[in-house]
């Protein structure tokens, strides 16, 4: 498997480095159901890395979003919808009634489809987040919005309007702006649930190398409907189907070399 | 465009032009109607409103017939009853909206009061004056600008429900769910980002309920009911413009029908600056 390298593609990892060593989500036994009654995830089994990328794909519908959405619990939002099993995150389930959301979700950070800044100044947008858990005197405070900013490479756009409305900004922009905000309260791993499906290809390069930045210090879960996206950015690929897992290896496998066939069908455009 | 009109006559095409006209003919001629009308009402207004429109207007209280006078307690009156009114309506409309979206959203309780909150918003308000009455003012014996701003109040509540309804729906999810993912407790989603989002909305639903009770007449006949002179203690019958106009348009005096005509002008003019206010305030369509 001698592939000529994408220039954007990282040094590969290891083989299973990420995962011989301690994963840092594993999931087992996961099911997942909506108020309907509908079963959306059947039986998911699956280690993620930490300081790496996973990409999940699949066709629309096959559960890739659902299981993102279960790995902060933002589905709790919505009575009725549950999910069984376990997913365990350093050592504990976070699917555990007992196991605190707020604690969660300072762990485990989420960026949207769309962008999703909320109606206050850039500088409010990055300090709303931190100040849920965090009482840092202003220029601490500051300090932090900066770094944020920084590692969301979009400092150099915005330094001069923090007080400008996040709105103001174009989507790419916004979406960076997003991600700088998750950043800002420091958590270990960042959900991207196709966080490029609304940006130009200019905007959509910028966030794909700023995810690759990203997996040098976080575990990234990113859902794509791009699959050049997920050949460019992710170290680890999911292909989802019908609501399982078809197959999971690295990405260089997974689209080189399939193991099923309707992973090989769907990489190679035959379906979805 | 004359290349068009030469173009070989296709039938379909012929019909659905001629359709087009038709269509187009009737509709501008429509809204002609509607306009015409309402700048015969608005310049008839100003024309026998304007001559009165004087200092005095608004320094002298309503006088006895043949005697110089003016529309200071009624305006008084007016502003006082409406403000009450609108500072009782306000927050129970909002925090009731709140809950329907934020809280109550898909569930029985919820779908149930959203029901009877819009029957509410059409019910005649002359029924809300009646039951205030049978509430507020029989049991005191006597009418007051409280029971007027209480009839007020119940006919503004659920506009401000609404409106604030309307604009918390319009708040996309996925602000709530980027919200919840920081690890946000749910009143800070609320205040901070579902609130903010809909400020401009809800403001202007607040403006236009102040705009559709400040010339209500039914409800205040049966309790603020009038006083011909100069008073803002609540708890007196007190004067309002839209009584004032009521009783003075009806008398047989020629200084009371101007007097009448002249307070019809204020309150259209203060419900149009209203509702340009409510404009300027209105949420501009984003994406």
């Amino acid at each position: 498997m001698s592939e000529p390298h994408l220039s954007l593609q990282p040094a590969a990892p290891q083989p299973t480095a990420g995962l011989a060593s301690e994963p840092k989500i594993q999931i087992k036994n996961l099911e997942f159901f909506y108020q309907t009654g509908h079963r959306a995830l059947k039986n998911i089994n699956l280690s993620i890395a930490d300081r790496c990328v996973t990409a999940f794909i699949g066709p629309s519908g096959c559960g890739k979003s659902t299981l993102l959405r279960v790995l902060n619990r933002i589905y709790n939002l919505y009575p009725g919808q549950r999910a069984t099993g376990e997913v365990v995150i350093d050592g504990e389930n976070i699917l555990a009634p007992s196991y605190d959301l707020t604690r969660l979700r300072a762990k485990v950070g989420m960026v949207f489809q769309k962008p999703t800044p909320f109606p206050l100044t850039i500088w409010d947008n990055i300090a709303f987040g931190i100040q849920l858990y965090e009482k840092l005197p202003k220029a601490d405070l500051d300090a932090r919005i900066e770094w944020a900013l920084r590692k969301a490479a979009i400092w150099e756009e915005v330094k001069d309007k923090l007080k400008r409305n996040g709105a103001s900004l174009s989507g790419g922009q916004q979406q960076r702006l997003c991600i700088a905000r998750a950043i800002a309260v420091k958590p270990e791993v960042i959900l991207m649930d196709e966080p490029c499906s609304a940006l130009d290809p200019i905007s959509t390069a910028r966030v794909e190398e700023l995810i690759l930045e990203l997996s040098d210090d976080y575990g990234i879960v990113l859902v794509t409907h791009n699959m050049q996206q997920a050949v460019r950015t992710a170290d680890f690929t999911t292909f989802m189907y019908l609501g399982e897992i078809v197959e999971f290896g690295e990405t260089d496998q997974i689209f080189s070399n399939p193991k099923e066939q309707r992973t090989q069908d769907y990489v190679t455009g035959r379906f979805g | 465009m004359d290349a068009a009109r030469s173009a070989p006559a296709n039938p379909v095409v012929a019909r659905r032009r001629r359709l087009n006209r038709i269509v187009g003919t009737l509709s501008i001629m429509a809204t002609f109607a509607g306009l015409f009308l309402l700048a015969w009402i608005l310049s008839d207004l100003v024309y026998k409103g304007f001559s009165t429109l004087s200092l005095s207007l608004f320094t002298l209280d309503t006088p006895p017939p043949g005697s110089a006078g003016g529309l200071a307690n009624a305006i008084i009156g007016s502003l006082l009853i409406t403000a009450v009114g609108i500072a009782i309506a306000t927050p129970i409309g909002i925090l009731a909206g709140t809950f329907l979206i934020e809280y109550g959203r898909g569930g029985k309780l919820a779908e149930l009061i959203r029901f009877v909150n819009d029957m509410l918003v059409s019910a005649p308000s002359i029924i809300v004056g009646l039951f205030v009455y049978q509430v507020v003012v029989a049991p005191a014996h006597h009418f007051s600008a409280w029971a007027g701003a209480v009839a007020l109040g119940i006919i503004a509540l659920p506009i401000i429900v609404r409106t604030t309804q309307d604009m918390l729906q319009l708040v996309p999810d996925a602000l709530r769910e980027a919200a919840y993912a920081l690890g946000a407790p749910k009143w800070r989603v609320i205040v901070v980002v579902s609130y903010r989002a809909a400020f401009q909305g809800i403001l202007t639903g607040v403006l236009l309920a102040i705009a559709r009770i400040s010339g209500e007449t039914a409800p205040l006949l049966f309790t603020a009911l009038s006083n011909p002179g100069w008073t803002t203690n609540m708890s007196s019958p007190m004067a309002t413009l839209p009584v004032v106009i009521y009783k003075f348009a009806g008398a047989p005096y020629a200084d009371w029908q101007n007097l009448a005509w002249a307070g019809a002008l204020l309150i259209t003019f203060s419900v149009l600056i209203l509702n340009i206010a409510a404009r300027s305030f209105a949420p501009r369509t984003r994406n």
